[in-house]
């Protein structure tokens, strides 16, 4: 429990807020759609939960010895970027794509950049952006929950066209319950919801990023879909609660000032409806959050509050 | 005034030089060139069709009318095997996952498909690319020119179907549509 | 300076690639394989060489005023030369470079050599300069094409390495990989230097 928050100017608030009880936080919120992921997908999602957390930290131990820098791993940021990982991979990926994707993740994203802070990405999306471009036919190999684990798509991209015309859609409860093919982490709407409602009641993330990138998406899917129902499905299938609530928000990749996140998180939604409905993707949601990592810089400076009595 | 004209003279002299330089090599190598590429495409066109051992291309009329009908359409050969005419080889354009894919089909005058060669495509490597292989080329040898081609995503179970490439089914489709395409004007107006 | 000390710089101490950081353009978009690498670093190589041999010889006729132009138009003439004689001589090559044997044209490297080195050094010592640095080029985008090649296709120079098992990252034969593999082999090379320095 060191580690306490660095301040860079003032003002300097006294508070009990460190790293590891930030990170702790988010991993309390992300433990129902862990165990909901394994109870889903059962061993597999065991397995590559486990490698990708345990590869995380492997990979941060040996670059910031080899870098001589402080290890800095009970911070838990490097297990939460490995489990947000596993949330990002298909429940019949290989043992191996978790491995590679956390050390991309942690010695690429995050350590060369810097460290902790530093990283101009989310380190968890980036690796998963690579592990798509290198093995597409893997990671989007999408399986049924339960233990027979029969290939399937996902929702979105049956509302795509992709699946062929036979495929139907699964029904809203279990839509929102999580009895989907998709992403481990990616299934159950509800848990992950219930997760972010904890991180804003523990403050851990302020409503705007994730509730102007989610009413941005309702809004443009309402208008441009097919309607109320195609709207629910774009709002609790895919990526998009695992993206607003946990991996937009990430500290170091979106922008601090008020006004600033609230952009952050219309952009996001805007990209990501754009992917999805005119896109070759069916599913976006990544892309427009490293998409808009990239600007989150921009954003702050030109979103600067002005300073008492300034004159431009 | 007189500095502008010798500065100018010097440029001129250089690019006179180069001009020259470049004419000459280019005399050189048009030939070749010419060759080269005329053996490529035949090539290309004996692997479609290889009955026939040498290949003309149709009236210039004759495709210009045929391109005004359908534009996706971009050559059309007769293939013979010495003075007697065994196929043709009609080269397609249609929109794929990233560009025009474009395909050359050999149709027999049997009315059978004898091969397909993906000549020209901006697909993802790995995807889409795979497009080029040799395995998912195959699938096209021997069907009829009577049903039109489907693509499915299992084991093709009816003789008019094709299985499409793993997580590719919008390439797939494109090298369809122009084996389709090549089908249909085969049917239409060269089968007579 | 010595031919050979010219020659070595070209190689090593002032690597186009690694060091210069000069014609990144084919750099990163022609190195998918390490056939593709080597016959783009050679296309430079013989144009360099040309370029460097004919600017030396001119450099006493070719006024200051217009020197840019010149020098351009020699250029520009040696590249369509090559570009010829690839069509006609290499054909698969020529068709897997495309558009980037044209573009050798406005390589800086080239242009560089010709202002900083050709324009002011003996015919001689020109060739070895383009010869050098030609080469440096060449290494650079063979070592870059070999790296994407065995990550992304799971082969160098065509032949196979692995067998199915391997399943290569499609990821390092597109652009992101370009840059991944570039970043990666300049970052280790100036951390060997660094630590050369540091014990010398």
């Amino acid at each position: 429990m060191e580690n306490k928050l660095l301040a860079s100017s003032s003002p300097h608030l006294r508070s009990d807020e460190t790293i590891s009880r930030v990170m702790l936080d988010v991993l309390i919120a992300l433990l129902p759609a862990t165990l909901a992921s394994v109870y889903f997908f059962r061993f597999n999602a065991i397995k590559l939960i486990v490698l990708a957390v345990a590869s995380a930290i492997v990979a941060e131990i040996i670059c910031q010895k080899a870098m001589k820098r402080p290890v800095t791993v009970k911070d838990l940021s490097a297990v939460v970027t490995g489990l947000l990982l596993a949330f990002n991979i298909p429940a019949s990926a290989p043992w191996w794509i978790p491995v590679i994707g956390s050390a991309f993740a942690i010695v690429v994203v995050k350590q060369l950049f810097g460290g902790l802070g530093h990283n101009f990405m989310n380190p968890a999306l980036a690796a998963r952006a690579m592990l798509l471009a290198s093995w597409p036919v893997i990671m989007t190999n999408w399986v049924s929950p339960g233990a027979d684990a029969v290939s399937t798509a996902t929702p979105l991209a049956i509302m795509a066209g992709d699946a062929g015309s036979d495929a139907i859609l699964p029904s809203l409860t279990d839509v929102f319950f999580g009895n989907i093919g998709g992403c481990l982490g990616e299934t159950s709407a509800a848990l992950l919801i219930l997760g972010g409602i904890y991180l804003l009641y523990r403050r851990v993330i302020n409503w705007r990023i994730p509730f102007m990138y989610i009413g941005t998406v309702a809004v443009l899917t309402l208008v441009f879909g097919l309607g109320f129902t195609d709207m629910t499905y774009h709002l609790f299938t895919g990526g998009l609660m695992l993206g607003a609530f946990y991996m937009a928000t990430d500290y170091s990749s979106s922008p601090v000032t008020p006004l600033g996140q609230i952009i952050f998180g219309v952009g996001c939604g805007i990209i990501t409806v754009a992917i999805r409905l005119k896109g070759g993707y069916p599913e976006g949601v990544s892309y427009s959050i490293i998409l808009m990592n990239l600007v989150a810089p921009l954003l702050d400076k030109y979103t600067r509050p002005k300073v008492f009595g300034e004159v431009k | 005034m007189r500095e502008v004209i010798k500065l100018g003279s010097i440029l001129l002299l250089i690019t006179a030089i180069a001009a020259s330089v470049l004419a000459f090599s280019n005399s050189m190598t048009e030939g070749v060139i010419k060759d080269v590429e005329a053996a490529a495409s035949n090539e290309a066109r004996k692997e479609v069709l290889p009955q026939a051992d040498n290949f003309n291309s149709i009236e210039e009329d004759k495709l210009s009318d045929i391109q005004q009908q359908n534009n996706k359409i971009l050559e059309v050969y007769e293939g013979f095997a010495g003075e007697e005419l065994v196929g043709y080889t009609i080269k397609t354009a249609t929109p794929g996952y990233g560009g025009n894919v474009e395909v050359i089909t050999g149709i027999s005058v049997e009315g059978k498909i004898t091969g397909i060669k993906v000549v020209k495509h901006q697909e993802t490597p790995g995807l889409g690319a795979n497009a080029t292989g040799t395995d998912f080329q195959a699938q096209y040898i021997g069907k009829p020119v009577e049903k039109e081609v489907v693509v499915v995503k299992t084991a093709p179970t009816e003789d008019n179907e094709i299985q499409a490439l793993t997580g590719a089914t919008i390439s797939s489709k494109a090298v369809t549509n122009g084996v389709n395409i090549a089908r249909e004007l085969f049917n239409s107006m060269l089968s007579k | 300076m010595s031919l050979l000390k010219t020659f070595k710089n070209g190689i090593i101490n002032e690597n186009p690639v690694f060091v210069q950081l000069l014609g990144m353009c084919p750099t990163l978009a022609v190195t998918t394989t390490a056939t593709d690498g080597m016959g783009m670093g050679l296309a430079t190589t013989s144009v360099l060489i040309g370029s460097n041999l004919v600017i030396s010889l001119l450099r006493k006729v070719i006024p200051d005023k217009i020197r840019i132009p010149a020098f351009v138009v020699i250029i520009a003439s040696f590249v369509t030369l090559i570009d010829m004689f690839m069509h006609a001589y290499a054909i698969s090559l020529y068709n897997s470079l495309g558009l980037f044997i044209p573009l050798i044209v406005v390589n800086c490297l080239i242009l560089g050599r010709a202002e900083s080195f050709a324009s002011k050094n003996k015919p001689v010592q020109s060739i070895f300069d383009g010869l050098g640095m030609g080469l440096g080029f060449t290494l650079a985008l063979t070592i870059l094409g070999i790296v994407r090649e065995v990550l992304g296709v799971g082969s160098v120079f065509g032949i196979q390495l692995f067998g199915a098992a391997f399943k290569p990252a499609i990821v390092m034969i597109l652009p992101p990989g370009a840059f991944l593999a570039l970043g990666v082999l300049i970052g280790t090379l100036n951390w060997f230097k660094n630590k050369k320095a540091k014990n010398a």
